[in-house]
């Protein structure tokens, strides 16, 4: 009743009406956009991470996966000490080094990745076939190198690593058999990257002396496992980094501060307005209506139906708003995506604006209960309303 | 002191770890510590550490004869990486890869256009690519570009959400002056004039706006310059309110209240007297 009252008041004035919903409409969708970046980014790690069910990352100490050039050695024995441990189900090494690879007489630059395919979580296959956990004589590419080289499933790649400028020859050469097409989860929009199994990148990034790795990836029997397991092996091996994804979205969520700063600021700029248009509007509205309210005071009309009606023109003005800012929100939110993921080196399955059924519930239950608060001020005005000495006034 | 791992950054970008001092296998060797790390790790000069390239491997002691303060810069303020400087020598031995770097700078004669130079290197190099100063500048700049790109992006939002909100504003003030609107119809006051009077009161709304809303935006960017230098413990300006931004969102907020003004006094004086009387 309250609610089709305030409707009703609001088609009185169609262009007041229209000029606010429109100026609520755009705060709505700055709230919804910034409500997706505050925590999108981190979702959208935290998926990208756990996309292959790996929930823990060994890496050397004090850094985190592919954050530094530097690599853990004597990766064999401890991969095997990880393997040994009951809540482990998976241990899979990788070595990401510069290769080159030779188009016609040239040599281009692609990124390496020494995996044991047994236990890689790095890729999914996407044409051709996978390599095998001993395949020294195999290769498998991103489809950007693919094209980049002119190869397909069955061709031959010649790849060489370690380029020295002063003897103008390659440390390691190897003539390689293209067994797949994959798509790397972690690689930037366009990469060039290629796969081998670990020992062989190792032979042609120079660091198979020392068994080097720059990581390892290791999935536990259960999730409810993985924080006894971290702990366990931090104190089996001190001298390298173990993280959960937990705590690697932590550190993540550390960097990303000035997004999620920005987001709160602007979301609570966004939730000002509202409250500012809706305020301004229902006050002047309730200022025209005060004969109308003092009429209806005088036939019976209590006060608190009088507040409701007025706080019912505030949430039936902000839930409409809000309706036409969803879609603009939405729109936006894809546009401003579009315009961070250009960021260079990040993967291309991150998203900066994620739309989260629970995240927009909240922004949608924050935004009506201020459109309602709004209301307080003008609710009070009307329900105040001296009856005998506005109907007087308005009589004269 | 404890053990702690740093990033390399000024010769081969390699991670080091420091820790107390022990037996030495770079004898004589010396290091410049940043500022930031002397004081976590309470350096002094003089003061003696081992180094090395893992937590394992403190192979080699230093003497610390310098503490300096980096330039700040921009792309690392996030990272909180720390720094140390070493001789190119000593470093290279440090970590067993002698006579090798990961880059270095080539000052080309008086006239010499970079572009030339570097594809000369490059159409003898191998397994090395020249690059002139200005390509790695902009490549550089680029995560710097896509911020800026962003900023943009959410400021033309931002003026379109504050465009609506002042025209909304003025129209409802605007008609708040019905009553004196009629009034001044019925005394005879020519409908120009009427128009003149309620552009003028927009125009003094807009500017008084603009003028609290460059003193709000004065304040909000030295708090945001004092949290986040304090945060980042860095010199770098992070809000910068310069005349060209201010001279912009004056004219702009000046030209939206004049605009929003002009169209609701132009229906305001287009509305016949009594019919503004009456719902005055």
């Amino acid at each position: 009743m309250a609610l089709a009252w305030g409707v009703r008041s609001l088609r009185r004035h169609p262009l007041r009406t229209a000029l606010s919903l429109a100026g609520i409409a755009v705060a709505s969708a700055m709230l919804l956009d910034m409500v997706m970046l505050s925590g999108g980014i981190e979702r959208s790690f935290e998926r990208l991470l756990l996309g292959r069910g790996f929930q823990i990352r060994v890496s050397p100490k004090g850094t985190l996966p592919f954050d530094t050039e530097a690599s853990i050695a004597g990766v064999t024995p401890l991969v095997r000490d990880l393997r040994a441990d009951p809540a482990v189900a998976a241990a899979g090494p990788v070595l990401g080094a510069s290769l080159y690879a030779a188009r016609g007489d040239s040599l281009l630059p692609l990124f390496g990745y020494g995996i044991d395919p047994a236990a890689q979580g790095l890729y999914a296959l996407t044409a051709g076939a996978d390599l095998a956990p001993a395949d020294t004589s195999g290769v498998i590419l991103s489809r950007p190198a693919a094209a980049a080289f002119g190869v397909a499933p069955g061709d031959t790649l010649r790849i060489l690593g370690g380029l020295d400028p002063q003897l103008a020859g390659a440390a390691a050469e190897r003539r390689l058999v293209v067994r797949g097409l994959v798509r790397w989860i972690y690689d930037y929009r366009g990469q060039r990257s290629a796969g081998l199994v670990l020992p062989l990148m190792q032979r042609l990034s120079d660091a198979v002396r020392d068994d080097r790795a720059s990581f390892v990836m290791l999935r536990a029997t259960s999730d409810a496992a993985v924080p006894a397991l971290v702990a366990r092996l931090r104190a089996r091996h001190p001298q390298i980094e173990v993280n959960s994804i937990t705590e690697l979205v932590a550190q993540f969520r550390q960097r990303l501060l000035y997004f999620r700063q920005l987001s709160y600021i602007l979301g609570s700029v966004s939730l000002i307005v509202t409250v500012l248009l809706v305020a301004t509007l229902l006050t002047i509205t309730v200022n025209e209506r005060l004969g109308e309210i003092a009429t209806l005071r005088a036939i019976g009309v209590s006060r608190a139906s009088v507040v409701r009606q007025v706080l019912a023109e505030g949430a039936a003005l902000t839930l409409a708003g809000a309706a036409l800012g969803v879609g603009l929100g939405l729109a936006t939110a894809r546009y401003l995506d579009a315009i961070l993921t250009s960021f260079p080196g990040l993967p291309a399955a991150i998203s900066f604006f994620v739309p989260e059924p629970a995240a927009l519930a909240t922004a949608g239950t924050v935004l009506l209960a201020a459109g309602s608060l709004a209301g307080l001020y003008p609710s009070w005005l009307a329900a105040r309303a001296p009856v005998a000495a506005t109907l007087r006034a308005e009589a004269t | 002191m404890g053990l702690r791992c740093l990033r390399f950054g000024c010769a081969l970008g390699l991670l080091l770890t420091v820790g107390p001092s022990g037996r030495p296998a770079v004898a004589g060797a010396q290091l410049a510590v940043e500022r930031r790390l002397a004081a976590e790790l309470q350096l002094r000069v003089g003061d003696t550490i081992r180094v090395g390239p893992a937590p394992d491997s403190l192979r080699s002691t230093l003497v610390v004869t310098a503490v300096y303060q980096p330039r700040p810069e921009p792309a690392a303020v996030m990272r909180r990486d720390r720094q140390i400087r070493m001789h190119l020598p000593d470093l290279a031995a440090l970590l067993g890869h002698p006579d090798r770097v990961d880059r270095f700078g080539i000052a080309l004669r008086p006239g010499v256009p970079a572009e030339s130079a570097a594809a000369v290197l490059d159409r003898v190099a191998f397994g090395y690519r020249a690059h002139p100063s200005a390509e790695i500048a902009s490549e550089s700049s680029e995560t710097f570009v896509v911020v800026s790109r962003f900023h943009r992006a959410i400021g033309v939002i931002t003026v379109v959400a504050g465009a609506v909100f002042l025209l909304c504003i003025m129209l409802l003030k605007v008609e708040e002056r019905r009553l004196d609107a009629a009034v001044m119809r019925f005394v005879g006051v020519r409908r120009r004039t009427i128009f003149a009077a309620l552009l003028l009161e927009a125009a003094v709304v807009a500017v008084a706006g603009s003028t609290l809303g460059v003193a709000i935006a004065w304040i909000a960017g030295a708090a945001t310059n004092a949290y986040y230098r304090r945060l980042f413990d860095t010199e770098l300006v992070f809000s910068l309110v310069t005349p060209g931004i201010v001279g912009f969102s004056v004219v702009l907020s000046l030209a939206l209240g004049l605009v929003a003004g002009a169209l609701a006094a132009w229906r305001l004086v287009r509305t016949a007297p009594l019919a503004l009387w009456s719902r005055a």
